[in-house]
């Protein structure tokens, strides 16, 4: 079985698949255009085609989540999301998170807690906890960790990372109520 | 991006306006592995270490490299102290070949301990010069200055003062680093000690950071590598490679080169993903490898290899005390291989220019890389610049240096600047492994319960890994060079009087390397396992036991403080925590000093640990609940990043002692993604209370391993406090626990799996002998003349747009694309159990396709499976079902089918086994099973008869959903549409036999045919994806027409299921599940998936289709079909084929099944079925 890696691919011919077709995008409130075979994964495209470093890739599986970016506000993993997949949908990366100029409170409260050794995982663990927070703007400890379970960690930040999320969860409730104060 | 190396080179060179501080040495730092005097030969070396420019701006030179832990924060903090510049003037420049001295590889906890200390010495010669400057500038002593924030001021003249920028403008100056320059009294620290935020974590948190991941170079390409199929096992390459088929990567557009050198192969492609597909589909031929000893369970393998022992300690007279213990006391421990596990898989740059080289590179040892490239390239070192970028934290030698030398290779190959990005299964698959090791012990108590002595040995495999493209270019001998690192902190803590410690140094067996801990993690797990097992033998305390041989002042103050803090109450026997229900409670302690370095090498921080276990008796999980770690690290640069690593050190190896263990076949690394190789999650993440000894006055020592070292023992102490069982070899996973706690009273052999009777076989033999039965009847019918192919023009536009509806309900396109998979060219090979079928060219070309068929010679090949020339056609062809179209519809397909382009090329031909090669026998075959039949029936809607027509006639449902007999024909009555088999795909029972959880109702059925989607049933794939693609020109009322017939097929009353007891989840499943599937699965990392317990294919009788969807994957709902669900998830499922093995499959595959269809049997015989529908081709799609 070791032997033959693979089988011979029958058709020497240009793959029409793997050619490149126009995708127009929405990623971090910009309307663009890109090129690329549907299949593409969204991570590529975003990588490769619009120089976003924020996403990252760790496994390609979709299981470590340092990928993640917000589709539609969800947090999802964009090894695995055929640039195709992404049409019609709003893309936000780590790149996207600020507005006006001001960062994201997840991003705010990781930056305090120093919460990151490599931070490579960082991405994932902000975009997660971005999209956790808004579904569950007050959640418990497990529900945290359990938010968090499918996204790894090796430098084992985790207790700064757990912090970071209940802080920023605080944040968040205070920002709210601070607005609605406003609002009234 | 960042300045060219050069130009940064030449700056610091010949620039002015900067005060430079140099230092020179007699040689470069000895490296592990080098020839003796190898360091000195080198030369003297004179390298940069501080600069100040005239805007006061400090930049700082340092050879080792931030490997996540901080140090380019921390080093700042040491450089600003020493000036009193503020922290934010001073930038790090670490690791860069061009600017950067040569301070040997980031290893072994030496940065702040050692490398920092030139660095200091460094600033302190700076600050000197700069204040003697300002002295003669403003005219004043020496002893009336001070300086303030980069400012030289006159103590008792507030406005009197000139900065460092000031002091730096002019000509440049570069001065000899003085070791005797006077440094700062610690007491007078302002900076060092106290916390400091990272530098690089606002960049990190905002994606502005530039990892090597990240680096972009103009006219940048991208490749990726293929390794030999001998997974992480490097002194068997040399000539394995026996050849590449280029043409199996022709059709990969942009692609650049196939790069081969010796054992190395590369693809380079202009676009990442297409170097991705290039890789995967490269037809390498290898010789292969399986000789690999078993390394699941290592002891043994271990004992086997050749070694040679050093005898590390000798005192007392060990034989003798042995001769007189009390009690003996013979201990093996046994620790596994482990993995890194860096989450970022290595990635590097490489680019030539004027036959120079730069490589952007993650690597720990840049100067070592350097000189690594220079031998694989020919080239000389002082050509080459690494230029040093953070990359995922790698915590030892991963496969940074690797991938840099893949780059470098690549990009001398096109010519052009290459990325390379390793892919997750090669980053598991070839990373040097922390090697397995084998700790023994002899020893005892003496008759006063003390420690007899203390016999020790230790064996550990591995080297410093050489860099793989060396190997495999044959540039390096695979032999396996032997490295003494098997040493660090052999020699154990106490007193024992009578000790002697041995080690056996040996080569590795699988690649293997240093990983955080080197050595010192498993030697520790031995010696503080059996300090803990010498107490509870003597009766006495654990912690009291170690105090009394503990002759260190400072490790005794430890251990008590964090005695203290965690409470700790003596105890003498195990079970003092008690347990409730099912879970037992225990408490264990550790300590260590990390000695690192080459023996008698150098001690790190001291640690130690007292770890709150729970175990579950029935399960065997074991989680770790609370750690009380204490720490003495002397003076702590940043306290902040101390304790960061420590949390860091503890849920690592907390996780390496619980779960972690790669994973072997015969050919090397098994375990090449994360489900395979479990790490902790954070829901088992223990609580952790760190406790920091106050040691500012006392020279700052390395503190990122030291808190892993205790670990394990404090660990295993307390699951013996748990349950009074001591675990000597790791980890301690769920299985291996329950195994110990509960052994198995009758020991007997699995029970054989049920061998099945080869289904071809059967079939063959049945077939043969109903065939050799039969008379021949009609072999073969007259042919219709040819004809000129028909003017598409003769056909009215509405003809042709209902024959292509006619086209997309018969999904004519799944068998008969092309290989554009537009075209009806044929060609695609339809796998069945007599052989490969090739479906035809229907295009009109006269020749390869139908064109010069009439239309009664059409007509009569779509109803009676007769071809032009007479010759019969395989039931492939469902022209059983086809009998039943109406003629206008056939009409418009023949129009439609002649309006499209003529396509040349011809199909393959079918050459199937006897006796089905035969095709006159065919006919005899219509004889027996051709029964045309149209089902109609006035009594049912008018939606009822559509859908029946469109069903049973024209989409020839039956062609895959009905069983075929063993003569290939589709059996009818109640086994119509009773579910079958296509091309490797299970296709389900429409009628009342479904399996699925849920009734499928028409509503179900419409959602399903429309977008391929039922969100209670599950997506279509595999040959049924393309049927769905395929109906997307259809009408909604015919798919509605479709839904109304199906669902009346499976009657009111919904499917009896057969019923079994609650299926248990297999043994070790699920972690892999944990690992491989639940973040999308479970976590919704992937969108809105159908939940599994759901998924009719998890409750079917066969596990075809599930093993299908693992291997292969399955593609995204909006990359599959015209009108997807717009609730369907826009995540594709990833292809398992080239990550798990086929053992890895049926795991997944069983845990599943029982998890999320518990009520069904568990399936039979999994792995010989994953190799099945591995063998198969997989299914190509549309």
């Amino acid at each position: 079985m070791q032997d033959e890696r693979r089988p011979v691919a029958e058709n020497p011919r240009p793959d029409p698949r793997l050619a490149p077709v126009r995708h127009g995008l929405t990623v971090n409130g910009r309307s663009v255009t890109v090129e690329a075979a549907p299949g593409t994964r969204l991570l590529y495209v975003l990588r490769n085609d619009l120089a976003l470093n924020g996403p990252k890739y760790g496994c390609g599986l979709g299981q470590c989540g340092s990928c993640t970016v917000l589709v539609d506000g969800r947090a999802l993993r964009s090894c695995a999301i055929p640039v195709r997949a992404a049409v019609g949908r709003r893309i936000t990366t780590l790149e996207g998170l600020a507005e006006g100029g001001r960062l994201h409170p997840v991003q705010e409260a990781f930056i305090a807690e120093n919460a990151a050794q490599c931070g490579y995982c960082l991405n994932g663990m902000i975009m997660t906890s971005v999209a956790l927070l808004a579904a569950h703007p007050d959640p418990s400890e497990a529900e945290i960790r359990s938010g968090l379970q499918g996204n790894l960690c090796r430098c084992g930040t985790h207790v700064e990372i757990l912090r970071a999320v209940r802080a920023a969860a605080s944040r968040l409730r205070e920002a709210r109520t601070g607005s609605d104060g406003d609002d009234a | 991006m960042t300045v060219h190396p050069a130009e940064r080179r030449r700056h610091w060179q010949e620039a002015h306006d900067l005060l430079l501080v140099y230092r020179e040495t007699k040689g470069r730092p000895p490296r592990l592995g080098d020839a003796p005097g190898a360091a000195l030969a080198a030369g003297p070396q004179r390298a940069l270490y501080l600069a100040v420019d005239s805007d006061g701006r400090v930049t700082a030179f340092n050879g080792h490299v931030d490997l996540g832990t901080g140090i380019r924060t921390a080093l700042a903090q040491i450089v600003a102290e020493e000036l009193d510049v503020p922290f934010d003037r001073v930038a790090m420049e670490l690791g860069s070949t061009a600017t950067t001295p040569d301070q040997g590889g980031t290893i072994a906890s030496e940065t702040i301990q050692i490398a920092a200390e030139p660095l200091r010495q460094a600033a302190a010669t700076a600050r000197r010069h700069l204040v003697e400057a300002a002295s003669r500038r403003l005219n004043r002593g020496l002893a009336e200055l001070v300086v303030e924030a980069g400012t030289v001021r006159v103590a008792a003249e507030p406005d009197l003062g000139v900065a460092y920028g000031d002091l730096v403008r002019g000509p440049r100056v570069e001065l000899d680093l003085d070791p005797d320059a006077p440094l700062k009294a610690s007491a007078d620290y302002a900076i060092v000690g106290r916390p400091v935020p990272r530098v690089d974590i606002p960049l990190k948190a905002t994606g502005a950071w530039t990892y090597v991941h990240d680096v972009r170079v103009p006219g940048m390409v991208h490749g990726r590598v293929v390794r030999p199929p001998a997974p992480g096992v490097d002194s068997v390459l040399g000539g394995l490679l026996l050849r590449v088929d280029e043409a199996s990567v022709a059709h990969i557009p942009g692609l650049v080169a196939v790069v081969v050198e010796g054992d190395f192969v590369g693809v380079v492609a202009e676009r990442e993903e297409n170097a991705a597909e290039a890789a995967r589909c490269l037809a390498a031929t290898w010789r292969s490898f399986d000789g690999l000893p078993d390394l699941n369970r290592p002891e043994a393998a271990l004992r086997g290899n050749p070694a040679k022992a050093r005898r590390l300690l000798d005192e007392g007279d060990v034989e003798r005390a042995l001769a007189h213990a009390t009690a003996r006391l013979d201990r093996t421990y046994v620790w596994p291989y482990q993995m890194h596990g860096s989450i970022g898989p290595s990635c590097a740059v490489a680019a030539f220019e004027d036959g120079n080289l730069v490589v952007w590179s993650g690597t720990q040892n840049p100067h070592v890389l350097q000189s690594d490239l220079a031998l694989l390239l020919d080239l000389p070192e002082a050509r080459i610049a690494i230029e040093r970028h953070e990359a995922a934290g790698c915590y030892g030698r991963n496969c940074a240096d690797d991938v840099a030398a893949d780059a470098a290779l690549l990009a001398r190959a096109v010519g052009r600047p290459v990325r390379v990005q390793l892919t997750r299964e090669q980053e598991h698959a070839w990373e040097p492994k922390g090697a397995a090791q084998v700790m023994d012990v002899r020893g005892g108590l003496d008759a006063e319960g003390g420690p007899a002595a203390y016999d020790f040995e230790t064996r550990y495999p591995s080297n410093g890994a050489p860099t793989l493209a060396l190997i495999l270019t044959g540039k390096v001998a695979a032999a396996p060079a032997v490295y003494p690192m098997g040493d660090r902190t052999a020699v154990p803590p106490y007193a024992f009087g009578n000790a002697r410690v041995t080690v056996h140094d040996m080569p590795p067996i699988a690649r293997a390397s240093w990983l955080r801990g080197v050595s010192a993690l498993p030697n520790t797990f031995a010696h503080e396992s059996y300090i803990d097992e010498l107490a509870i033998a003597a009766g006495i305390d654990p912690i009291e036991y170690r105090l009394r041989y503990l002759d260190d002042p400072r490790a005794a103050d430890l251990v008590r403080a964090v005695a203290e803090r965690a409470a700790w109450v003596p105890h003498t026997k195990p079970g003092t925590h008690g347990g409730a229900r099912d879970i037992l409670y225990g408490r264990g302690f550790a300590y260590a000093v990390y000695v690192h370095g080459p023996f008698p090498g150098k001690a790190a921080a001291w640690a130690a640990w007292v770890a709150d276990v729970a175990v579950n008796r029935v399960t065997g999980e074991v989680a770790v609940t609370r750690v009380v770690v204490g720490q003495d690290s002397g003076l702590m640069i940043n306290p902040d990043g101390v304790r960061h690593q420590i949390h860091g050190n503890v849920i690592q190896s907390t996780s390496r002692v619980l779960k972690e263990s790669v994973g072997f076949d015969a050919t090397g690394v098994t375990s090449r993604e994360w489900g395979s190789y479990p790490i902790l999650a954070f829901p088992q993440v223990p609580e952790i209370d760190v406790l920091m000894l106050p040691r500012q006055d006392q020279p700052p020592l390395g503190a990122g391993e030291s808190a892993s070292v205790p670990s394990a023992a404090a660990i295993t102490n307390a699951l013996f406090d748990a349950t009074g069982i001591r675990f000597r070899e790791l980890p301690l996973t769920a299985e291996a626990v329950r195994a110990a706690l509960n052994p198995p009273r009758i020991a007997g052999p699995d029970a054989p799996p049920r061998r099945r009777r080869g289904f071809l076989a059967g079939l063959l033999g049945a077939g043969a002998g109903a065939l050799a039965l039969a008379t021949t009847l009609m072999p073969w019918r007259p042919a219709y003349p040819s004809i000129e192919r028909p003017d598409p023009a003769a056909y009215s536009a509405a003809t042709i747009v209902q024959g292509r509806l006619v086209a997309a309900a018969g999904a004519c396109l799944v068998c008969h694309a092309g290989p554009d998979r537009a075209s009806f060219a044929g060609g695609r090979g339809i796998e069945t159990p007599f052989g490969t079928i090739y479906a035809s060219n229907i295009t009109p070309d006269p020749v390869a396709g139908i064109g010069a068929w009439s239309y009664p010679a059409f007509a009569r090949a779509m109803r009676e499976g007769v071809s032009r020339d007479g010759h019969h056609l395989y039931p492939a062809h469902p022209y059983p079902s086809f009998s039943g179209i109406a003629e206008r519809d056939l009409q418009a397909l023949y129009a439609y089918l002649m309006a499209q382009g003529p396509v040349a090329a011809p199909a393959p031909a079918t050459a199937l086994r006897f006796p089905f090669n035969v095709r006159p026998l065919m006919a005899d075959w219509n004889a027996l099973f051709h029964r045309p039949a149209a089902i109609v029936d006035p009594a049912r809607s008018p939606d009822w008869n559509r859908g029946a027509y469109l069903v049973e006639a024209l989409g020839h449902c039956g062609a895959c959903h009905s069983p075929r007999n063993a003569l290939g024909a589709e059996r009818r009555g109640a086994a119509r549409l009773a579910g079958g088999f296509a091309d490797g795909w299970e296709a389900p029972a429409l009628t009342g036999l479904s399996r699925a959880p849920l009734p499928w109702t028409e509503d179900d059925l419409f959602a399903y045919l429309r977008s391929g989607r039922s969100a209670r049933h599950g997506s279509a794939a595999g040959p049924m994806a393309d049927v769905v693609a395929s109906l997307g020109p259809l009408p909604d009322t015919d798919i509605r027409a479709m839904a109304v017939y199906l669902a009346s097929l499976a009657g009111p009353v919904p499917a009896p299921r057969p019923e079994s007891a609650a299926a248990v989840a297999p043994p070790g499943a699920s972690s892999l599940f944990q690992g491989a599937c639940a973040a999308c699965h479970e976590g919704g990392a992937g969108g809105d998936l159908v939940p599994l317990g759901r998924v009719t294919s998890l409750h079917s009788a066969h596990p075809d289709n599930l093993i299908q969807a693992v291997l292969n994957g399955v593609p995204a709902a909006a990359e599959r079909f015209t009108n997807p669900d717009p609730s369907a998830p826009p995540a594709a499922m990833p292809a398992f084929r080239d990550t798990l093995t086929d053992g890895q499959v049926a795991e997944v595959v069983a845990y599943a099944r029982a998890r999320y269809a518990p009520g069904a049997p568990a399936w039979d015989g999994l792995e010989a079925a994953v190799a099945r529908v591995r063998a198969l081709k997989p299914h190509a799609g549309l």
